[in-house]
């Protein structure tokens, strides 16, 4: 099953005509007991940077009882990581954080020393 | 002028190797080396039948004392001997508190023992381990006459400080059976008579205390025969085989802590080796440097080690699995899998870090006094003060809110795994998105981190005497090169393969049998050094040679005596004059140096102190060395036995080849300039 993603605010989870779907990188929304591991660190990655919404679990919208389960889980765990986000992007941009500069910055200073001295020659 | 030797072991006490006291070696001693005073200072004892029988046989005059272990260092405490028996009874109380090496007794110990301190001479270890430091010796500074140290160089750094104690060098020897070499390091004091209130009157006054009987400071004694050197800069002249490198070899022998930089020490013998030789000094040297530029790396090493991006990916991986499996079971659900806990997360709890962090951070602005004005000018104290509560509100909030968390995590995981063990569903595998998801971001970074440390740089570029030293960073390209960078042969070719690859690479050298953690974060990236001249280009054979020589007599800095044999082996007269003389002659300055040389521009051009002309000769078919020595302006060196040769003499042969030469070559460099 394979419908195409609409207008406005991205959903990375949706529940339409009563089935939960997902999102995929090619723009097209799949029944969500076809989910597969890739797809799922996608829509992670889209959770973290904010990029679309999750339609919230309730029990009545989904009739497939497969459906609910699935949707369900994946939810509630993509929930608790969008709760933990400014968590999660603080920490990531701590990581690291002095070496990184000390190491990057180092290089793109030596990488701009080297450029004006071949200028130079 | 009196000498003095007030630290003299005579009983072997745990703090001492095995060693038998003889009454015969200290006579000997005290006769050749012509104590006028000396001090029994055995560890943490007085024996007084011992010390009378020493005292009765020993043709100079000794005091009773003790060297006793404070927490910090030694001290030596000595007692006029008036009254043996009190202070015998004294040194027994010491003797039962401590009663092995690491024993010691504190100063309140000290005092309530011996009484008022300033009845004794006290002098501690001062520049010389175990020093008596920190409040121990404020405590006692009052009552010290003098601070002992190890060394001339020590001596002569103390006495010239005003800051300091007055430096006191003693010899701390056994007086022992088998005693070949006789102790040399003894101190003169300007003092008439003889007791303890006169000693300890002298020693506070640095202006009467010396190195030797006749010189001051400037010369100090070096062997048993009573030969002095200079506490500055002596040079050895001397034909070929008159004893000169023997010389150099007996102080090497005499003295601790002597830095001896030998003849041809120096100098290449093959390009290939030498270069090797140079490269692998020279990042002996700068190691620190670099482990300090690689330090962070190593420690981002040490985090994403424990990454585990296959076990992340198999975690995920079974997680829809299972969801999907029993997804597609929900008809078969039993009572116990549709129990709502069975299908319930643990709840997820973030980390305190960030907070505990912010917290401290918002203390830090509070608590600085330093910048105090600077922080009040633009947020008020009071505001800080109530964001700090806040902060640490919510944290608490965040603590008891956590802590009920985990509390319904270990109920619902119970209940979970009861219900489990009851149904025939599917489990679903449990996940943690948020720690995959970070360490996807901590291996990204990682790689992003390793290809910049791998971008072709400089990492420092230090100008070193004349020279530059120049570590520059890039990739590997080959196996051997790793190698190298560990000191062990290991094969590496399988990591080479991932090597634009930082995290897989990392994978490869994590497994790699022949690899120990401490060596990992060294095959990342390639450090290479060029030592590169005044010109800009890479050092010659020769200009290493000079380099390597200015770099061994700028470490001599961290010893007590400088030995330097015929620095002109392999250097050009240039070089010998611009840079060697200036540092031999500005280390000279702080410590003991003595350089043998034939060389004019050293010998002469670097105005020495002290000058020591070696002579051997043959008398009665037996062939004998002997030392002359003098002061540069002295018409004559003279020996300790008596003989004496002409100064004149010693130079023009030492130095000129003759006199004959010497003519020779002031009359062509005269008809020269004319």
């Amino acid at each position: 099953m394979r419908m195409m993603a609409e207008g406005g605010s991205m959903k990375l989870l949706r529940i339409e005509d009563h089935l939960g779907q997902f999102l995929t990188e090619d723009g097209s929304y799949h029944a969500i007991d076809e989910i597969t591991k890739d797809a799922l660190l996608w829509i992670m990655e889209k959770v973290l940077d904010s990029a679309g919404e999750l339609d919230p679990y309730e029990d009545e919208k989904i009739k497939n009882q497969a459906h609910q389960v699935v949707y369900k889980s994946i939810y509630s765990n993509l929930k608790a990581l969008e709760d933990r986000r400014q968590e999660f992007i603080d920490e990531s941009e701590r990581l690291y954080l002095e070496d990184y500069k000390k190491y990057i910055e180092d290089a793109s200073q030596q990488g701009g020393a080297a450029d004006t001295a071949s200028r130079r020659h | 002028m009196k000498k003095i030797d007030l630290h003299i072991h005579t009983l072997r006490t745990g703090s001492d190797s095995d060693f038998a006291f003889s009454l015969d070696a200290f006579k000997r001693y005290v006769t050749d080396a012509a104590i006028d005073v000396a001090a029994i200072t055995n560890h943490n004892v007085f024996d007084s039948s011992q010390f009378r029988l020493i005292q009765q046989e020993i043709p100079a005059q000794v005091f009773p004392g003790i060297e006793i272990n404070l927490l910090s260092g030694h001290l030596l405490l000595i007692s006029d001997g008036a009254d043996m028996a009190s202070f015998e009874a004294k040194c027994a109380q010491v003797s039962i508190k401590i009663r092995n090496a690491t024993d010691s007794i504190t100063v309140e110990e000290l005092k309530a023992i011996f009484g008022d301190l300033s009845e004794y001479l006290l002098i501690p270890h001062y520049d010389k381990s175990p020093a008596v430091r920190g409040a121990e010796f404020t405590a006692l500074l009052p009552y010290f006459s003098a601070g002992e140290v190890d060394s001339t160089k020590k001596f002569v750094r103390t006495i010239r400080d005003d800051e300091k104690l007055c430096p006191v060098l003693f010899s701390d020897a056994r007086m022992k059976e088998g005693v070949t070499e006789l102790p040399v390091r003894q101190t003169f004091i300007d003092c008439g008579e003889v007791s303890l209130p006169a000693i300890k009157s002298c020693l506070k006054d640095k202006g009467k205390v010396f190195l030797s009987r006749q010189d001051g400071n400037n010369l100090f004694q070096v062997f048993e025969d009573g030969q002095h050197i200079s506490t500055g800069l002596n040079v050895i002249l001397g034909s070929r085989s008159s004893g000169k490198t023997y010389t150099l070899d007996r102080l090497s022998e005499a003295f601790k802590r002597v830095k001896y930089i030998r003849q041809f020490d120096l100098v290449q013998t093959s390009e290939e080796d030498d270069e090797k030789r140079f490269n692998s000094e020279v990042q002996r040297t700068r190691g620190r440097f670099v482990d300090e530029y690689l330090s962070g790396f190593r420690s981002i090493i040490d985090v994403v080690s424990k990454v585990e991006m296959d076990k992340d990916d198999r975690d995920i991986s079974e997680y829809v699995t299972t969801l999907l499996k029993s997804a597609a079971e929900v008809d078969r659900r039993d009572a116990f899998s549709r129990v709502k806990l069975y299908d319930e997360l643990e709840f997820s709890i973030s980390s305190n870090d960030g907070l505990k962090e912010l917290i401290a951070s918002v203390i830090h602005l509070i608590e600085n006094t330093e910048y105090r004005s600077v922080i009040e000018a633009h947020v008020q104290l009071a505001s800080l003060r109530s964001l700090a509560v806040d902060l640490i509100q919510r944290f608490w909030a965040k603590a008891d809110k956590d802590r009920n968390r985990k509390y319904v995590n270990s109920i619902i995981k119970d209940v979970k795994d009861r219900l489990r063990m009851r149904t025939a569903a599917t489990r679903v595998e449990s996940v943690d998105m948020y720690e995959i998801a970070l360490n996807k971001r901590r291996v990204s970074r990682f790689n992003e981190i390793v290809l910049a440390l791998q971008t072709e740089g400089v990492i420092f570029d230090e100008p070193v005497q004349g020279f530059r030293i120049v570590a520059s960073k890039g990739p590997f390209t080959q196996a051997s090169e790793m190698s190298a960078a560990i000191k062990r042969q290991a094969a590496f070719r399988e990591a080479l393969a991932v090597y634009n690859n930082p995290y897989a690479f990392l994978q490869v050298l994590k497994n790699h049998e022949k690899l120990e953690g401490s060596d990992i974060h060294r095959l990342f990236v390639k450090i290479t050094y060029r030592i590169i001249n005044k010109d800009g280009s890479d050092v010659s054979g020769g200009e290493r040679s000079e380099f390597r020589l200015l770099q061994e007599i700028k470490d001599a800095q961290n010893y007590d005596m400088l030995l330097l044999d015929e620095p002109e082996s392999s250097f050009d007269n240039k070089f010998l004059n611009s840079d060697v003389n200036a540092i031999i002659k500005n280390i000279s300055g702080g410590m003991p140096v003595i350089v043998v040389t034939h060389n004019n521009n050293v010998g002469a051009s670097i105005s020495p102190d002290y000058v020591l002309y070696a002579q051997k000769s043959i008398e009665d078919g037996q062939k004998r060395y002997r030392l002359f020595s003098g002061y540069p302006t002295d018409k004559q060196l003279v020996c300790v036995d008596g003989t004496a040769v002409s100064s004149h003499d010693i130079l023009l042969n030492s130095l000129e080849a003759g006199t004959y030469a010497y003519d020779g070559r002031r009359r062509i460099y005269e008809a020269v300039e004319n």
